[in-house]
C-alpha cells in the first residue's frame, strides 16, 4: 500500500507553513518505509492533484480554519472535509487541497483513504519560522501519525 | 438603467487574493478598481539573508509559480556579480523554464479559464457521437473517441443524477453569455478532466532536471547542480533524459493537439470578444531562452510596445537593458504602504500601512509599476505581440495561421479573447523549444562540454543586481541590494503586479482596471463577463493562503495587518 503524508502550507507565513515544517521534521527525525512518501507540496493546489491519485492512502497535514486554541489537532475522514461544489476563483491560487480532491473525485480517481490532521494556526503573518505554540506541539503531532502509520498500517517505524 | 456596483470578492469566499470592484451604468462597466487582498511579506524576510540563498525562500512565494521566482533570484546575484552561464547550465534552465509554462498555461487555460466560456450542464445534452464527429475533424489525437466522450457524459450524468454536479455551481451555467454548442461543450470538459494527467508530465520533467517539484533543488550561482553523465546510473544518464524525451513530446502532442484547438474553437465562437477587454495596450516582454554563456543572444525577443503601435516598439536586446533597468519605478499612491514618490525597485520600502480599501485613496496591497511613468500589460498576450513585431520565426507562423483561420488581425489581439489565444500560442511555442533545449544540451553534452556551472563566491562589499524572467504571466523581476555578502533590500516585482496594478499618482488605471471599462454585462447579479476578463490575464496574486476550511463553508483565515 502506497501511503502518502501531503504537507500543505506556505513557508513564508509562519504557521501557515505548518505541513511543510511537519514534513521535514518527519524526514529528519524517522526513518519511513519506501512505500511512505513525504510530499512538500507548498501552495501547489490543483498541480498536486496526480500525487493523491498515485496514493492508497493520504494523510494530509495543513492548518485548518476552526475555532479552537491554536496547536489543537483536528482530524477528519474524507468525507468530513470534502466540499459540496467549487467556489467562485479568481486565480488558480486560489484552488486548494480541497478543489483539488473534487476535481479528483469527478476524475475518478480520488482514493477513499484520506484524512486530514489539521492543526489550528497561532498566526499567519509573514515569517519563516512557526509560532512557538506550535514549534511545541510539532514533535507530538509527527508522534501521533507515525504511531497511526505504526497501528493502522502495521508499519515498523523507527526514530532517527 | 442605474449605475450600481459590483464586487467581485473572493475574501468572501474562500482564500481570497484579488478583488474587484466595478460599477456598472447602462449596461456595461463604466469604472473599475483592482484590489489584491494579501500582503506579501518575502522582502522583509529576506533582508539579512545571504544572497545566494535567496531564491530558495523565493520559490515559496507562490505555489503555482515556485521555478519563476527561484530562477529571477538567482539571475539578480547573477546579474549584480557579472556572472556568466555555462551552455549546460542555460539549457537546463531554459528547459526547466519551458516545461514550467507549458505545465501552468494547460492548468490555467482548463480549470480556471475554460470554465467561463463552457456549459457543463449543456455537455449532458450532447451527442457522443456528434462530439466525436467534431474533435476528430480538429486533430487527430487519440482521446477524441465516441466511447471516451460517451464514458465523460455518463460520468457527468451521474454526478448530475446523484446532485453531485453541484460543485461547479459557482459556475455561471445557463447564463445568457454561454453560447458553445453541447458538443463542444462535452469536448473541452472531456479534455478539461484529461488536462491534469499531462500537467503532471510536464511537473515530471522538471522534478527530473530540477531535483524535485515543485521545489527545484538545483540551481547554484553561476548554473546548475544538476550532475548530466550519460553512461553513469547515479546521475542524469541516457534513459531519463530519453524519459524526458517522451515527457515532452506527449505534453507537446497534448497542447497542439487538444489545447490549443479547444482555443480555437472557444475564440470562434465568441469572436465577439476579441473587442472587448484591450485595457492599457502598451505592452512589456523581456527576451527569454539565453543562447550563450553571455546572455546576449535570446530564443525570444523582448521589447516595449506603446499604445499599441507594434511598428515603433522598441527592442529590449538582453536582460541587461539599461533604459529597462532605469525606467522602472513602483508607485504607492494607491496602496497600502507608506512612501510618496514612486522608487526605482532597488530603492524600494516595504513598509506596510493598512487603511481600509478607499476608491478614492488607498484600495490594494499591490504596488503600481510603472514603465517611463505609464502602466503597462505583461503577459503571453505582451510577449506574442512583441515577437511578431519583430519577425521572431517561433511567433510570426503562429500568428499568420491563426489570423487566417479566424478572419482576425492584430489589432484585434488587445482583447480578452487575445490574451486567452496568445497563451495557448505561448504553450505551443514552449512545447516544442522544450524540445528544441533539450536536442542542445545533449549535443552540447556530446561535444565534450562537462560544466555545469561557473561557481562563484560572494565577495564583500555592495552590489546590486536585477534577475528578469520572461515567465509565464509575463515579466517577473527580482531586485536585489547586498552588503558584505547580507541581503540589504529585496523587491519583487511579478507580473500581476503589473496587471492587477492600482491606479497611479496620475490616476491612470492598472491593465485589470482599464481592461474592465466598457465591458458589457447582461446580468450584474452574475457578472460573467467580469470573471472572463479578469480570468483571461490569469491572476496571480502571489502568497496563497489554503487554510482548510472542515465546514465546507466559504471563508478565510487571511488576517490582513
Amino acid at each position: 500500500m502506497k501511503i502518502l503524508i501531503f504537507g500543505a502550507g506556505n513557508l513564508l507565513l509562519s504557521d501557515e507553513g505548518f505541513g511543510v515544517h511537519a514534513i521535514r521534521y518527519l524526514e529528519q527525525h524517522y526513518r519511513l518505509p519506501e512505500d511512505v512518501e513525504l510530499f512538500d507540496a507548498g501552495t501547489l493546489g490543483l498541480m498536486a492533484t496526480h500525487k493523491i491519485e498515485e496514493s492508497d492512502r493520504v494523510y494530509l497535514l495543513d492548518v485548518v480554519a476552526a475555532e479552537g486554541e491554536p496547536g489543537t489537532v483536528l482530524r477528519y475522514a474524507k468525507a468530513d472535509f470534502m466540499l459540496n461544489r467549487v467556489p467562485l476563483k479568481l486565480s488558480p491560487h486560489q484552488a486548494g487541497v480541497q478543489e483539488m480532491l473534487l476535481i479528483s473525485e469527478l476524475r475518478g480517481r480520488c482514493p477513499r483513504d484520506i484524512f486530514l490532521l489539521g492543526v489550528i494556526p497561532a498566526t499567519t503573518e509573514p515569517g519563516e519560522t512557526l509560532s512557538p505554540v506550535l514549534q511545541k506541539r510539532l514533535p507530538e503531532i509527527a508522534e501521533t501519525l507515525v504511531n497511526e502509520l505504526r497501528a493502522s498500517a502495521g508499519l515498523s517505524i523507527a526514530s532517527r | 438603467m442605474a449605475t450600481r456596483t459590483i464586487t467581485l470578492d473572493p475574501v468572501t469566499r474562500i482564500e481570497g487574493h484579488l478583488r474587484i470592484d466595478a460599477e456598472v451604468s447602462n449596461g456595461q462597466v463604466s469604472k473599475a478598481w483592482s484590489s489584491a487582498q494579501m500582503w506579501r511579506g518575502l522582502e522583509i524576510i529576506l533582508r539579512g539573508k545571504e544572497p545566494q540563498d535567496a531564491w530558495i525562500l523565493a520559490q515559496r512565494i507562490c505555489g503555482v509559480c515556485t521555478t519563476v521566482h527561484a530562477i529571477a533570484s538567482i539571475r539578480s546575484v547573477e546579474h549584480a556579480l557579472k556572472v556568466k552561464l555555462p551552455l549546460n547550465a542555460q539549457f537546463i534552465r531554459n528547459i526547466i523554464m519551458a516545461q514550467h509554462s507549458v505545465q501552468d498555461h494547460i492548468v490555467h487555460f482548463y480549470h480556471l479559464s475554460a470554465m467561463d466560456w463552457i456549459d457543463v450542464l449543456s455537455a449532458l445534452k450532447a451527442d457522443p457521437k456528434k462530439t466525436a464527429a467534431l474533435a476528430q475533424s480538429l486533430s487527430d489525437w487519440p482521446g477524441n473517441s465516441e466511447t471516451e466522450f460517451k464514458a465523460v457524459q455518463d460520468k457527468l450524468t451521474r454526478f448530475a443524477a446523484s446532485g453531485k454536479l453541484g460543485i461547479f455551481a459557482s459556475g455561471y451555467w445557463g447564463h445568457s453569455a454561454m453560447k458553445l454548442p453541447p458538443e463542444v461543450n462535452l469536448m473541452a470538459v472531456a479534455h478539461y478532466l484529461s488536462a491534469l494527467d499531462y500537467q503532471r508530465k510536464a511537473a515530471q520533467i522538471v522534478a527530473v532536471l530540477g531535483g524535485k517539484n515543485p521545489h527545484i533543488q538545483n540551481l547554484v550561482v553561476g548554473g546548475v547542480a544538476t550532475a548530466i553523465n550519460v553512461d553513469n546510473l547515479a546521475t542524469l544518464n541516457m534513459e531519463r533524459l530519453s524519459l524526458i524525451r517522451t515527457l515532452m513530446e506527449e505534453t507537446r502532442d497534448f497542447v497542439k493537439k487538444v489545447y490549443y484547438p479547444d482555443v480555437l474553437a472557444i475564440a470562434e465562437a465568441y469572436k465577439e470578444w476579441f473587442k472587448y477587454g484591450a485595457g492599457v495596450t502598451s505592452y512589456l516582454a523581456v527576451p527569454e531562452l539565453p543562447i550563450d554563456e553571455d546572455s546576449k543572444g535570446f530564443t525570444l525577443p523582448g521589447g516595449i510596445i506603446t499604445k499599441g503601435d507594434l511598428a515603433n516598439f522598441r527592442p529590449v536586446r538582453t536582460q541587461a537593458d539599461e533604459y529597462l533597468i532605469n525606467n522602472i519605478q513602483e508607485s504607492v499612491a494607491h496602496a497600502w504602504f507608506d512612501g510618496t514618490a514612486p522608487l526605482q525597485p532597488w530603492k524600494g520600502e516595504t513598509a506596510p500601512n493598512y487603511t481600509d480599501f478607499k476608491p478614492d485613496g488607498k484600495y490594494s496591497w499591490c504596488k503600481a509599476p510603472r514603465l517611463a511613468g505609464q502602466p503597462v500589460q505583461v503577459g503571453p498576450l505582451a510577449q506574442i505581440l512583441v515577437g511578431y513585431a519583430a519577425g521572431n520565426g517561433w511567433v510570426k507562423p503562429l500568428v499568420n495561421e491563426a489570423n487566417a483561420k479566424l478572419s482576425i488581425g492584430i489589432a484585434d489581439y488587445h482583447s480578452t479573447m487575445g490574451r486567452i489565444l496568445t497563451r495557448g500560442m505561448r504553450a505551443c511555442i514552449m512545447a516544442d523549444l522544450s524540445l528544441e533545449q533539450l536536442d542542445k544540451l545533449i549535443s552540447n553534452i556530446a561535444s565534450g562540454d562537462q560544466t555545469y556551472a561557473n561557481p562563484t563566491e560572494i565577495p564583500n562589499g555592495e552590489f546590486q543586481g536585477v534577475g528578469f524572467h520572461e515567465a509565464a504571466r509575463g515579466s517577473l523581476s527580482h531586485w536585489m541590494v547586498f552588503k558584505n555578502k547580507k541581503i540589504t533590500n529585496y523587491q519583487a516585482v511579478v507580473p500581476s503586479t503589473w496587471n492587477a496594478s492600482p491606479r497611479d499618482e496620475q490616476g491612470a488605471m492598472g491593465p485589470y482596471e482599464a481592461s474592465l471599462v466598457g465591458t458589457p454585462v447582461a446580468d450584474p447579479e452574475k457578472p460573467l463577463e467580469l470573471l472572463r476578463t479578469v480570468h483571461s490575464f490569469d491572476p496571480c496574486i502571489a502568497c496563497a493562503v489554503h487554510a482548510v476550511d472542515p465546514a465546507g463553508k466559504e471563508i478565510t483565515t487571511v488576517k490582513v495587518l
